[in-house]
């Protein structure tokens, strides 16, 4: 079973469809949630922490239902908000502490907990000084600590990188990594910053107008999705595309002699010099790569009718 | 204190029941309030009028202190329903006070810097939210309301040299429910003023204004309309009415202005209806903006 089950999951906000029939399994350890601004990341988020009701289908989490079980959900839920969201005239420890008992520890476990969390985030050094007072990287880190002082078996990011520093963010996600890597708590995260999903997450929830773009597992995807090949050519470039198509490859011929090629495994580089030089084609520049997250991702959000003319596959 | 633990553990101790989350907004929303000099210089200004009227429930049992202090004088000093329904009424408006400053430091530090929605992402729901703030300012105001008087109502059962306390049980139960209704008013009033302006001392001002501006408007409206249903906009005289009422003391102020109890009521519980609405509006997660 999957920690997220989404079956024709109908959100309306202000009169206004925000989710329209999300219908997926999300079964990843750290699951990333892409896609543009306005796309319904958020709203997809607040829904699951029971802040909105479907209209129609349902949303689950941990076989839970978001709407009559939020309760239930939210005790296991650790979440870190977009935006600015704490108690600025409260100590770091006492606001982590605060919200630790919201979720149920008892007051000594709960200072304990708001300590160690605190220290695991990095905040240990300036844990008694008000949270208003902090720095916006600190500001996010205290919003981690108390997502994660109650021990959640699942830790919601929305945009957890948002504002940050260059020096911030690699600090932000070296702890994300370390909360995946300690394997007892699944993360969703939520950014429109594909290298932060790049970075920590297995699996990708794509979002796109509302609806699900793409939901794959990232590494599985890279693997299944072969070599990318990009090449800049110089001669006879139509009938060398002919003939390393006759090879296998899929193809795709650009202006200017550029081509793009998805390489089949027995294929390799040095075929397509042989074929080159047997052809009389310079090969000018070739790029190889495998399949990135924006290529999944671009992938994604286009569709059959944003494809530029031009293409020929 | 296991500072030194600096990786994370996942939490496989005993978790409180659900219920118990509503105290511990309850207990934080208490300390916030109490933390304050401010708070704890208007709890000691309210019980200083109490000091007063103890003095007078001494003087009015003590044959000797009235001889020498009030020359045998004991009509003034007639300890009765009258005697505390003036007690009451000085606490109650103690009571207005100790609100206005309390009640915004319940909720504007949470709307000040958007904390609800991760308040309200821990298994805690919007109305446990409010009920748990309600619990702090009840039980602050308390302090200052039926606590001390039914003290003072005690302290006059046993100086009394006759068995004065089980024949003004009456006045007991006025004491308890008057003071319970105005300060449930008060805190509702209170917390909805108070989630819908995020500067505090605005709210401290706004909150004066929605008791005494109305009664303004009633007066007016009175006065025009030659009717004494403008009084029902009234809080001072509403509440004097339903307390006297309540203790069952004789009419000795606003005579002219008598209110059926039903009007008076109904009028409460619509006003706390408006502030369960405005509360309804604003305590959220998330903001949906229409169009």
């Amino acid at each position: 079973m999957g920690i997220i089950e989404l079956n024709g999951l109908e959100v309306r906000l202000g009169g206004r469809t925000v989710l329209n029939g999300l219908t997926g399994e999300l079964q990843g350890n750290a699951i990333g949630l892409l896609g543009p601004n306005g796309a319904g990341k958020s709203t997809l988020i607040n829904t699951l922490l029971g802040f909105h009701q479907a209209i129609r289908g349902s949303a689950r989490v941990f076989g839970l239902d978001t709407h009559h079980d939020r309760a239930r959900i939210r005790q296991g839920i650790g979440y870190m908000p977009e935006n600015d969201s704490f108690i600025g005239n409260m100590s770091g420890v006492r606001f982590v502490r605060y919200m630790a008992e919201l979720a149920g520890l008892p007051p000594g476990e709960a200072l304990e907990r708001a300590h160690e969390a605190l220290f695991y985030v990095g905040l240990g050094e300036v844990r008694y000084r008000k949270v208003n007072s902090y720095s916006l990287g600190m500001k996010q880190l205290v919003k981690l600590a108390q997502a994660l002082a109650h021990g959640p078996k699942l830790l919601i990011l929305d945009e957890p990188t948002n504002g940050l520093d260059p020096m911030a963010r690699q600090r932000m996600i070296q702890v994300i990594k370390d909360i995946r890597k300690e394997g007892s708590i699944r993360l969703l995260i939520s950014s429109h910053l594909l290298r932060d999903i790049d970075e920590t997450c297995d699996e990708v929830l794509i979002l796109k107008n509302g609806r699900i773009a793409a939901l794959c597992n990232i590494e599985a995807e890279r693997r299944s999705n072969r070599n990318f090949m990009e090449l800049e050519t110089v001669g006879a470039t139509e009938k060398f595309s002919v003939s390393i198509r006759g090879l296998g490859c899929e193809c795709a011929c650009f202006p200017g002699g550029r081509i793009k090629l998805v390489m089949p495994d027995h294929v390799e580089a040095r075929d397509l010099y042989v074929i080159a030089s047997e052809q009389g084609v310079q090969i000018r520049r070739m790029n190889q790569r495998r399949d990135s997250l924006e290529d999944i991702f671009l992938r994604a959000m286009d569709s059959e009718m944003e494809r530029p003319t031009y293409v020929s596959l | 204190m296991s500072v030194y633990k600096h990786d994370y553990r996942a939490y496989t101790g005993k978790v409180t029941p659900l219920w118990a989350r509503v105290l511990v907004l309850a207990r934080y929303g208490w300390m916030d309030a109490w933390s304050s000099k401010i708070t704890v210089g208007l709890f000691t200004f309210s019980l200083l009028p109490l000091i007063v009227f103890m003095i007078g429930i001494y003087l009015a049992n003590n044959p000797i202190a009235r001889a020498l202090i009030m020359k045998g004088g004991q009509e003034g000093l007639a300890i009765n329903a009258r005697y505390f329904m003036i007690v009451l009424q000085f606490q109650s408006w103690a009571a207005l006070a100790l609100t206005s400053w309390v009640a915004p430091r319940l909720i504007t530090f949470d709307l000040a810097d958007d904390a609800l929605p991760i308040l309200l992402s821990h298994p805690i729901s919007r109305f446990g939210y409010v009920f748990g703030k309600f619990i702090a300012l009840f039980a602050s105001l308390s302090l200052v309301t039926w606590v001390p008087c039914l003290l003072l109502f005690a302290y006059q059962g046993y100086s009394s040299t006759q068995p004065w306390a089980a024949g003004n049980l009456r006045i007991a139960a006025g004491l308890v429910v008057g003071a319970v209704i105005w300060i449930t008013f008060l805190s509702i009033l209170g917390l909805a003023l108070s989630s819908w302006v995020k500067w505090r001392v605005l709210a401290t001002g706004i909150i004066f204004a929605a008791v005494f501006v109305p009664s303004g408007v009633g007066g007016i409206v009175s006065a025009i309309l030659h009717t004494k249903w403008g009084s029902l906009l009234n809080l001072p005289v509403m509440m004097s009415l339903l307390w006297q009422r309540l203790l069952g003391a004789p009419d000795f102020f606003w005579t002219e202005a008598t209110l059926p109890t039903s009007a008076i009521v109904a009028m409460l519980v619509l006003a706390c209806a408006i502030f369960a609405a405005m509360l309804n509006a604003r305590i959220r997660a998330r903001e949906v903006v229409r169009g």
